[in-house]
Formats: structure tokens, C-alpha cells, sequence
């Protein structure tokens, strides 16, 4: 039980993905402009990661390992991950086309997204159980989610503040993350 | 080297293995999109909903929701003149594009206009009475039409059927205030808001007023209004502790004026909405009428031409026979 805690903690704030181990840039400065765009890619995010580092902690080892062929993981986890991805992209266009529109390209882009393959390559290397990849991968997402919606609902006020030209737009935004990251590099050392 | 056996199964594995996985895969994914099959898209309905349904047809489709499909099938937002800058906001906030400015080749955005029927020199045709997209004409053939101002979207295309030429389109006047608007404001020079709470003490029904300015300011309304805008009693007490002195109750007076006007609209596109598809309803019907009308005709014409008009012309002869016989 503790360990699944510590590794709850580790992922969502000391090594949290996003602003310490700088993976999954992209929709954290895509689809931030929003906290509701913020709050559905979140969800999209929690559901593939939670369910693709289960996948491929499976393939993995009742796949990969029992045939020897270990040195296909990188494209198999692509493969697994593609899939789940396609599947939260079906079940969204359903369950919530707005979002699946706001969200555009954004969802698709979910599969290169390399948190994603980042956590199911990590469960490998710290050679996890399956619970602990599943919660590491649960535990990923959740960071992600907390710096992503904290970083929208911080570029939304922004958007409605005076700036100096030269820093409007994507300056502004570069210069919040880099103050966020610092401000998570504080976590380092706790677990 | 020529290939050995051993050689063939350690290609042969990861082969099938990864084609095994990506038949899995398949399989599940082609369930998963059986199961979830979409039918209609609802994002079209809102679109519609934001959409001033004058059904002018201005943007070069036949009324508001063959553009809203349009636009859910990806053509851009700005070709609706009724709506102008607002309704192209709304529609970059729910689909969350970047706002374009209105393309004026569709048409100018100008003021909101009502159809005025000279009553002295309509002859009753009713040919405008079709052609009304929200049944907002009232009359019947050789009667004199009028329109009905509360209803009439202002769409113009009732002056094209009119041979007369009685119908004109006279301009709203606009509701004019004294009230500033938010883009007046921020171009007045006002210090920056450093965030002091002090009007939050000073508030007596508890808003924030401080938050409130910075959703007025970005002409962020639903925020505003979330932040209980309609709360706010005007009594000034927040203006005269600020010490930056922003004139935040004109700033809400502004937000205020812009959520009224916004919230008629909805309702009149509301209205025009229905009253078009009643009218559809009723030209629908009228067509399926006319139909049987002359099905029932031409039967007639079928069955016996002459001996329908023989028996006509034998009471006619009767008739007169009749009428002689006292002489």
C-alpha cells in the first residue's frame, strides 16, 4: 500500500511529467488556452494513459518476454497506445462531440504524446508489478491533469491582463511554465 | 547463406506475434466502433442555437441550419451579417477558433431592421405572406396585409415577390443610453487593478468586485455573469475605495447593458426559430393539399369528360326552360 502512495506522490508531484521530466509539452501548451478544453484533454489523458500502461505492461509480459522478443517493446507499446487512443477518440466523438471538436487534432495527437510512452517504458525500467504500472501511469495522468488545469486557469486571467506587447501570446505562456516548473522543482527530494 | 530452418522461426515469431497483436487490436476496435456509432451530430444543434435564425439567407445557404451544418463541416464562421460581431464571438467561443471579423461581401451589419407594408398600396396579392420565412405577414388575398413588428426578423425577402413595390425596410431605431461601452472604457486611460480587495470589504451583496472588473474588462460575459453580475446593486461603494478610482460600476453597467441585449436575442432567435419550422410545417401541408387538389381534378377529367359536361348543359337548359315557362 505505501509503495503505490509513494508512487502516487512521485508521479503526480516530485517527478511530475510535465514540468520536471519536461514530456508531454505539446498539448500542455496546445489546448491550455481553456480550463474546460483543459479539463476534457485531462480526462482523455487520464482514461489512455491509466489504460495504456495496463496494456503494455500485459503485452509485455505475457507477450514480449515469454517469446523473448523484448526488443520489440517500443513498437508494440506504439501500437497498444495508437489503439487505445482510437478507441477514446470512438467513444468521445460520441459521448461528447464538442469536446471532440474543440479537442481536434489534439486527441489524435494523444498517441505522440510522449508521456504516454514515456510512463509504459518507465514501468519496464524500474520493472513495476502490474499494479504499480497501472498506478504509475494513473498517477502520471493525474499530474499532468493538475499542471495543465492550473496552467489554463492561470493563462485565462493572463489573457485578460495588460501585457507588454513584446511578451503577448506565447512569450507570456512560456515564461508562466517556467515559473510553474521552478516552483515544482521544490518537490524534489521528497520521495 | 542459404536460410535454415531455425533461422525462418526467429523471423517467424515477432512476425506473428505483432501480427496477432494488431489483429486483437483490430478486432477490439471494430467492436468499440460498432458499439458507439454515431448518428446525428449534435454540435450542429448549437450552432443553430447561437445562430440569429432570421433565415435571410444571406450567407448563401437556404437558412440558419443549413449553415450551422456547414459550419460543423468545417466552413468559417463569419458570413452572418443579421448576427454580426456577437454572434461570430459566441461561435469562436463554442468551437473555440480565433473570432474573424464579418466578411461584408455577405452583407452589412448595420442596424436591425423591421418590413413596413404601405397599407394604402397593397392590393392584397398575398405573395409576400409565403415567402415571410417566419410567418410575421398577416392577411389574405385581397385583403391588406401588415407585419407583425415583434416578429419580423428583417430579412428582406419579402420585398423581391411584392409587384407593387409596397414593402419597405424601415431601420430599428437603436436603444440608445447614456451607459459608456466596455471598449470606451478601456480606451480611457484607468490605473491598473493591483488586486486590493478593498472593494470586496466594501461590497453589500457580496461579489467580488475586483474579479468582476477583470471578467467586464476581457468582455468575458458568462464569466461575469457566473461571478453574479446581475447581482450588483450599483450602489457605488466599490468606485469610491478604489484607490486606482476604476469606474467599475460603469464597467459593470456596460457588461450588464451587453448580457441584456445578448439574452433578447437569444430569445427573439429563439422565437424566429420556431415560427420557421411552423411555417415549414405549413408550407409543407399547403404543397400536399394542392397535390390532392389536383389529383382529385384530373380523376375527375379521367372519368367522363362527357358525361360531366352533358349533365352541365342539360340543367342549363333546364334552368332556362324553367325560368321561360312563366312568359
Amino acid at each position: 500500500m505505501t509503495d503505490i502512495i509513494l508512487i502516487l506522490v512521485g508521479a503526480i508531484l516530485v517527478n511530475n511529467f510535465v514540468l520536471t521530466q519536461f514530456l508531454g509539452l505539446c498539448p500542455f501548451m496546445g489546448v491550455s488556452g481553456k480550463v474546460e478544453t483543459a479539463v476534457g484533454m485531462s480526462a482523455a489523458t487520464l482514461f489512455v494513459l491509466t489504460l495504456a500502461s495496463a496494456c503494455s505492461y500485459l503485452v509485455f509480459q505475457y507477450l514480449l518476454v515469454p517469446l523473448g522478443l523484448e526488443y520489440l517493446k517500443t513498437i508494440s507499446f506504439i501500437v497498444v497506445i495508437a489503439a487505445v487512443v482510437s478507441m477514446t477518440e470512438i467513444i468521445m466523438h460520441k459521448t461528447s462531440p464538442l469536446l471532440y471538436r474543440i479537442l481536434g487534432i489534439f486527441l489524435p495527437l494523444i498517441t505522440s504524446n510522449c508521456a504516454v510512452l514515456g510512463v509504459a517504458l518507465l514501468n519496464i525500467n524500474q520493472s513495476h508489478s502490474f499494479a504499480q504500472s497501472v498506478f504509475y501511469g494513473f498517477g502520471a495522468a493525474l499530474g499532468f491533469s493538475l499542471v495543465l488545469i492550473l496552467f489554463s486557469a492561470l493563462r485565462e486571467k493572463l489573457a485578460l491582463c495588460d501585457i507588454p506587447e513584446p511578451f503577448q501570446g506565447a512569450a507570456i505562456a512560456m515564461i508562466t511554465a517556467g515559473l510553474m516548473s521552478l516552483a515544482f522543482m521544490g518537490f524534489s527530494g521528497m520521495v | 547463406m542459404p536460410l535454415s530452418l531455425p533461422m525462418l522461426t526467429s523471423l517467424l515469431t515477432p512476425v506473428l506475434a505483432l501480427l496477432g497483436l494488431g489483429l486483437a487490436i483490430g478486432a477490439v476496435l471494430g467492436f468499440v466502433a460498432k458499439k458507439f456509432r454515431l448518428e446525428s451530430d449534435p454540435v450542429v444543434t448549437r450552432i443553430n442555437d447561437l445562430l440569429p435564425q432570421t433565415q435571410c439567407g444571406q450567407c448563401g445557404y437556404p437558412g440558419c441550419k443549413p449553415y450551422a451544418e456547414a459550419i460543423a463541416a468545417g466552413d468559417v464562421i463569419n458570413k452572418c451579417p443579421p448576427g454580426g460581431e456577437s454572434t461570430i464571438s459566441q461561435l469562436a467561443d463554442l468551437l473555440n477558433i480565433p473570432a474573424l471579423p464579418l466578411d461584408e461581401s455577405y452583407g452589412q451589419p448595420g442596424v436591425k431592421k423591421v418590413a413596413f407594408i404601405r397599407e394604402a398600396e397593397c392590393i392584397g396579392c398575398a405573395k409576400c405572406i409565403p415567402a415571410c420565412p417566419v410567418d410575421a405577414i398577416l392577411g389574405a388575398p385581397k385583403y391588406m396585409h401588415t407585419v407583425i413588428e415583434s416578429e419580423c426578423t428583417g430579412c428582406d425577402l419579402c420585398i423581391e415577390p411584392c409587384p407593387v413595390d409596397c414593402i419597405d425596410l424601415m431601420p430599428l431605431e437603436p436603444y440608445t443610453t447614456p451607459i459608456k461601452t466596455v471598449e470606451e472604457l478601456n480606451n480611457e486611460e484607468i490605473l491598473a487593478c493591483i488586486n486590493c480587495a478593498l472593494c470586496v470589504d466594501e461590497c453589500p451583496v457580496d461579489i467580488l468586485p475586483h474579479e468582476l472588473y477583470w471578467a467586464c474588462r476581457g468582455n468575458d460575459l458568462a464569466g461575469a455573469e457566473t461571478l453574479k453580475l446581475m447581482h450588483c446593486i450599483e450602489c457605488g461603494k466599490c468606485d469610491r475605495v478604489c484607490p486606482s478610482s476604476i469606474p467599475l460600476v460603469e464597467y459593470y453597467q456596460a457588461a450588464m447593458q451587453s448580457l441584456n441585449t445578448q439574452q433578447t436575442e437569444k430569445v427573439q432567435a429563439g422565437n424566429a426559430k420556431q415560427r420557421f419550422e411552423l411555417h415549414q410545417q405549413r408550407m409543407e401541408t399547403l404543397k400536399i393539399e394542392e397535390e390532392q387538389r389536383r389529383q382529385k381534378r384530373a380523376e375527375l377529367a379521367k372519368k367522363g369528360p362527357q358525361s360531366q359536361t352533358k349533365d352541365t348543359i342539360l340543367a342549363a337548359l333546364e334552368r332556362v326552360k324553367s325560368k321561360k315557362k312563366p312568359n
